[in-house]
C-alpha cells in the first residue's frame, strides 16, 4: 500500500474536484483495494490541521515514509522571494513542499499550475509563481532540472486545468502497483499524453477539409479563426471523454492548450494568430508549404454536407 | 476577566483559512477570519480580451467554475445588452444547477458530516449509525454521495465538455444546442439523483418532501421511523440533540441576487434581475423582504491589508493595492462587502427566504437563523433544484429547433461597463467588468464568502462569520467544535475570496 500527503498551495481546487470525479479507479476504489493510503487530503481527511503539522515533522525526520507527495496548485514565491503569500503555520508552502518531496518516493504536479505554473503564472504574474519543475515552458522552475525524487524520477507533471480525473487516479495506481511511468519532454507520463486533442476530435472531418467555422457556438472546425489548440496540444481529452461523456472542442469550447506548459497563451484566446490564410501556429509536425497546397485542394473537395455543416456537433 | 487568544485549527475548507478567537473563559469574545492565499486573479485579467475572461475567470474556483462562467458571459452581455435566447438561457440553469447540487451534495456529507464523528460524540446513542453513515471515503452515504454528485456533473459536460473548468457559456449563448439525445441522458442523470435522495437522504418522494411547509410537521415527520434514520433524519435528529439549532446566527439579513434566469423574462435590455427564485434581502426581525438593488453594495478595507480609503466603495469605483501591516489592526486579505452599509448573509438559507421556500422561512420564524438550519437549507435546496431541473428539462424541449446563440453585434464587447450576478454554491456572487479600446481595464469580483467571512468594515462591523461565533460558549477550548460546526455550516471556500494573502501563525495569552 503506497501512502499519499496531497497537499494545496496556490490552488483553485479544480484538481481536487477532478480527483473525486474519476470513476475507474475511482479515489474511493484505489482505498478499498488497498492501493493508497490517503495519509492527508486537505478535502477529506477529517483530523484538525495540527495533524497534518505532525505529519510533515515525522516525514521531514525520516520517520515516517511517504510513498507519493501530491502538489496541487502554483509554487507562489512571492513576496520578494519569501513564498510568504501562502504559508501554512507561518511557514511558506515552497519550504514545505522542498522539504517533503526530498522525502517521497515519488512526487506528482496535479494540474498545470503546479507542473508548469499555470493561470497564476500568466503575466503580469502578481504572486511570483512558478511551477515545480518548469517555469512555463523553461525547464527549472522551484526545483532544478537535475532534483529527482527518492525513486529516481523528476517531478512527474499531470499537465491540465484541471488534470483530466483518469489521468490522476491511474498514475496514483501505476505507482501504488510498481507499473513503469514512461515520461515525455514537459515529464508527463506517455501513458496520458501521448496523442493530441485533435486526435477524436468528432470536428476532424471540417478540419481536414478546411471548413472553418469563424463565430463561436458553430459545429465546424475551430483551429483556424477561433484559437482551438488541439491539433497542437498533447492530451487524452478526446479519446478518454471527460466525465464519461464528452469534450471541450465536441461540445463547441476551442482547446486552450490547457496541458501545455505554455498555458495560457499570451493574446486573445479565442483568436487565431494567421499569416495570409494560415495559421501561424500549424499542426504538429506539418511543413508550412505542403500545408498551404493541402489546404487549398482539400477546400475544393469539401463535400456539400461538410461545407454545409450537416454535421452532428 | 483575561483575554486568550486561540487559533481554531479547520480543515476540509476550499483554501486556506485561520479562524482566531479571543476567549473570556469559555465564550467567545470576539473573533478574527484570516486567509493565508493571494492569488490576485482580478490582476491576470487587466489588458486582456473580453472574452479571455471567460477562460480565467471559471480558474478562480474548481467548484464553482460554472457559477464564475455564467456571471462573466452575463457582465459582457449587459455592457452593450447582448441579447440571449432562451435556448442559452435554460442551459446555463440546467449547468448552475447541476454544479450547485453536486456541490451541496458533496459539502454536506463530505465536508460538514465528519464533525458528527468528532470524538466529543463518541458515546452519543447515535454514534454507530453516524459511522456507518458518514465515515470519510467508507461510509455508505459517503459513497453513494460520491457516486451521485459525479454524475450530476455529467450534464455540464454534455453541454460544456467538462467539468470543472470550461468556456460553453459565450456572450450571446452557448457554444452548443441541446439535442434530443441530450434531454434523454439529462432526465436519466436527475432521475438517478432523485431517487437517490429519496431513498438516502430523506426516506420520501421528492413531492411530499418538498410540500412540508411548516416546523411543525417537518418535525413530526422527521420523528417517523421512514425518515428518522436516513441521512437527513440522522443529520437532523443529532445535531438538534446537540443543540446545533440554538446558535450560530449571525446578521439577521439575508442577500440573495435572486437564481437562475427566466429564461422568457430575462431579455435585453437588461434591468432589474428576472430569475426562477426571487431575490431580494431578507430581514430576520421583521421577516420582510426588499428589493435587491446592486447599486447599494460597496467594499471596505478599514480592516484588510490594502491601501486604505475611507468607508466603502462600489466595485466600479473598487481598487486592490496591497499594503501588508501585519501589526496593526488590519487582519485580512478580505476586502468587507456590505450591502446598504449591512452586514449580510447570503447562500442557501439566504435563497429559500428571499425565493419564499415555506418550510425555511417557518423555522426561520420560530426559531431564528441556527447552525442547524443553515446547513438544512442546503440539504433543502439541494432537491428544490431537481424539481426545478426537471422542470428546466421540458422547457429546454420546446426549444430544440431554437437558435441556442446570437452573435452579438460588432463592436458590442469593444467599450463599455458591465456586471452580472448568479447564485452560485455558496450564495451571491457578482462581478464587474470595465472594457475600453477590446482591452479590460477593471475586473472586480465579490465572491459569497467574502460576503460571509469578511473583516470587520470602516465603522467596525464584525463580519457574518464572526457576529455567528461571537458569544458562543465553548464545552472545551481544546476540541471547539461548536466554531467547526458554525463556520463549516457557510460551506467556507476561500479560494474564491480572491484577494488573499499570507499571515503567520499567532497565538497571544493575556491580551
Amino acid at each position: 500500500m503506497a501512502t499519499m500527503l496531497w497537499l494545496q498551495t496556490g490552488a483553485c481546487s479544480g484538481d481536487t474536484m477532478s480527483l473525486l470525479n474519476a470513476h475507474g479507479p475511482s479515489l474511493e476504489s484505489l482505498v478499498a483495494n488497498g492501493d493508497i493510503q490517503v495519509l492527508w487530503h486537505p478535502s477529506i481527511s477529517t483530523e484538525p490541521t495540527s495533524h497534518l503539522a505532525k505529519l510533515i515533522e515525522q516525514i521531514e525526520k525520516g520517520e515516517r515514509e511517504l510513498d507519493i507527495l501530491c502538489v496541487e496548485g502554483s509554487l507562489i514565491t512571492g513576496p520578494y522571494g519569501t513564498g510568504m503569500f501562502d504559508s501554512f503555520r507561518g511557514r511558506a508552502k515552497i519550504d514545505i513542499v522542498r522539504a517533503l518531496a526530498g522525502q517521497a518516493q515519488a512526487v506528482l504536479a496535479v494540474g498545470s499550475c503546479a507542473a508548469f505554473g499555470g493561470i497564476p503564472a500568466a503575466p503580469p504574474n502578481p504572486t511570483d509563481c512558478t511551477g515545480m519543475q518548469f517555469t512555463r515552458d523553461t525547464a527549472g522552475g522551484m526545483f532544478d532540472t537535475a532534483w529527482r525524487s527518492k525513486s529516481g524520477m523528476p517531478v512527474i507533471n499531470l499537465g491540465g486545468c484541471p488534470t483530466h480525473p483518469l489521468t490522476i487516479t491511474r498514475t496514483l495506481a501505476m505507482l501504488a502497483q510498481g507499473l513503469p511511468v514512461e515520461l515525455d519532454a514537459h515529464n508527463r507520463p506517455t501513458a496520458f499524453f501521448n496523442q493530441m486533442v485533435h486526435q477524436g476530435c468528432t470536428r476532424n472531418e471540417y478540419h481536414e477539409y478546411d471548413v472553418e467555422d469563424t463565430e463561436l457556438g458553430g459545429r465546424a472546425c475551430m483551429f483556424f479563426n477561433l484559437g482551438c489548440q488541439g491539433p497542437t496540444t498533447m492530451a487524452n481529452c478526446n479519446s478518454e471523454l471527460w466525465n464519461q461523456r464528452s469534450s471541450k472542442t465536441r461540445a463547441g469550447v476551442p482547446c486552450f492548450g490547457c496541458t501545455s506548459p505554455n498555458f495560457p497563451k499570451n493574446g486573445d484566446l479565442f483568436r487565431t494568430e494567421k499569416m495570409g490564410e494560415v495559421p501561424v501556429t500549424l499542426p504538429l509536425g506539418v511543413s508550412r508549404g505542403h500545408y498551404m497546397a493541402y489546404k487549398n485542394l482539400a477546400q475544393a473537395a469539401a463535400p456539400m454536407r461538410v461545407r454545409d455543416k450537416k454535421m452532428d456537433t | 476577566m483575561a483575554r486568550k487568544t486561540v487559533n481554531i485549527e479547520l480543515n476540509r475548507v476550499e483554501g486556506d483559512l485561520e479562524f482566531q478567537v479571543d476567549l473570556e473563559g469559555d465564550r467567545v469574545a470576539d473573533a478574527r477570519c484570516i486567509g493565508t492565499l493571494f492569488r490576485g486573479f482580478e490582476q491576470l485579467l487587466i489588458g486582456r480580451a473580453p472574452k479571455d475572461a471567460l477562460v480565467i475567470t471559471p480558474r478562480v474556483c474548481g467548484i464553482c467554475g460554472t457559477a464564475h462562467l455564467f456571471t462573466t458571459a452575463l457582465a459582457l452581455e449587459r455592457m452593450n445588452d447582448v441579447p440571449v435566447p432562451a435556448h442559452a438561457t435554460i442551459i446555463r440553469n440546467l449547468c448552475l444547477m447541476a454544479e450547485n447540487v453536486q456541490s451541496d451534495i458533496r459539502q454536506t456529507f463530505l465536508f460538514f458530516a465528519p464533525d458528527l464523528l468528532n470524538p466529543r460524540y463518541a458515546d452519543h446513542a447515535l454514534a454507530p449509525a453516524l459511522e456507518k453513515a458518514f465515515k470519510p471515503l467508507q461510509g455508505s452515504v459517503v459513497l453513494s454521495a460520491l457516486d451521485v454528485s459525479r454524475t450530476l456533473v455529467e450534464i455540464v459536460a454534455i453541454f460544456g465538455g467538462q467539468w470543472p473548468h470550461s468556456t460553453y457559456m459565450i456572450p450571446g449563448g452557448v457554444t452548443r444546442p441541446a439535442t434530443v439525445s441530450d434531454i434523454i441522458d439529462c432526465r436519466e442523470i436527475v432521475d438517478k439523483a432523485v431517487r437517490w435522495f429519496e431513498k438516502e437522504v430523506v426516506g420520501d418522494s421528492l413531492d411530499n418532501w418538498l410540500s412540508l411547509d411548516t416546523a411543525e410537521r417537518f418535525l413530526e415527520w422527521v420523528d417517523e421511523p421512514a425518515h428518522r434514520d436516513t441521512a437527513l433524519g440522522l443529520f437532523t435528529r443529532f445535531a438538534r440533540d446537540q443543540g446545533l439549532h440554538t446558535y450560530g446566527a449571525g446578521t439577521d439579513q439575508f442577500l440573495s441576487a435572486g437564481a437562475h434566469y427566466d429564461p422568457v423574462e430575462w431579455q435585453a435590455p437588461y434591468g432589474e434581475q428576472r430569475t426562477l427564485l426571487a431575490g431580494g434581502v431578507y430581514d430576520g426581525a421583521t421577516h420582510k423582504i426588499e428589493a435587491f438593488r446592486p447599486e447599494l453594495i460597496t467594499e471596505h478595507v478599514r480592516h484588510s491589508w490594502y491601501r486604505p480609503y475611507p468607508d466603502g466603495r462600489h466595485p466600479f469605483e473598487g481598487e486592490t493595492v496591497p499594503d501588508y501591516q501585519p501589526e496593526s489592526d488590519r487582519y485580512s486579505w478580505a476586502k468587507a462587502p456590505r450591502y446598504d452599509d449591512r452586514v449580510v448573509e447570503t447562500g442557501p438559507l439566504a435563497e429559500l427566504l428571499t425565493g419564499g421556500d415555506a418550510l425555511i422561512v417557518d423555522l426561520l420564524k420560530k426559531e431564528g437563523a441556527n447552525t442547524w438550519l443553515r446547513q438544512f437549507a442546503r440539504l433543502r435546496r439541494a432537491s428544490v433544484l431537481l424539481d426545478l431541473m426537471r422542470a428546466q428539462l421540458k422547457a429546454l424541449s420546446q426549444e430544440l429547433n431554437n437558435p441556442h446563440y446570437l452573435a452579438p453585434a460588432d463592436g458590442s464587447l469593444d467599450d463599455g461597463d458591465g456586471f452580472g450576478f448568479v447564485q452560485a454554491a455558496r450564495g451571491t456572487l457578482g462581478h464587474w467588468v470595465q472594457v475600453r479600446n477590446g482591452e479590460i481595464t477593471r475586473y472586480q469580483i465579490v465572491t459569497p464568502t467574502a460576503w460571509n467571512a469578511s473583516p470587520k468594515d470602516s465603522a467596525g462591523r464584525h463580519g457574518h462569520w464572526e457576529q455567528s461565533v461571537i458569544g458562543l460558549p465553548l464545552t472545551d477550548i481544546d476540541n471547539p467544535i461548536e466554531i467547526s460546526h458554525v463556520v463549516r455550516s457557510h460551506d467556507p471556500c476561500l479560494v474564491c475570496t480572491v484577494h488573499f494573502v499570507g499571515a503567520g501563525k499567532k497565538v497571544r495569552y493575556g491580551v
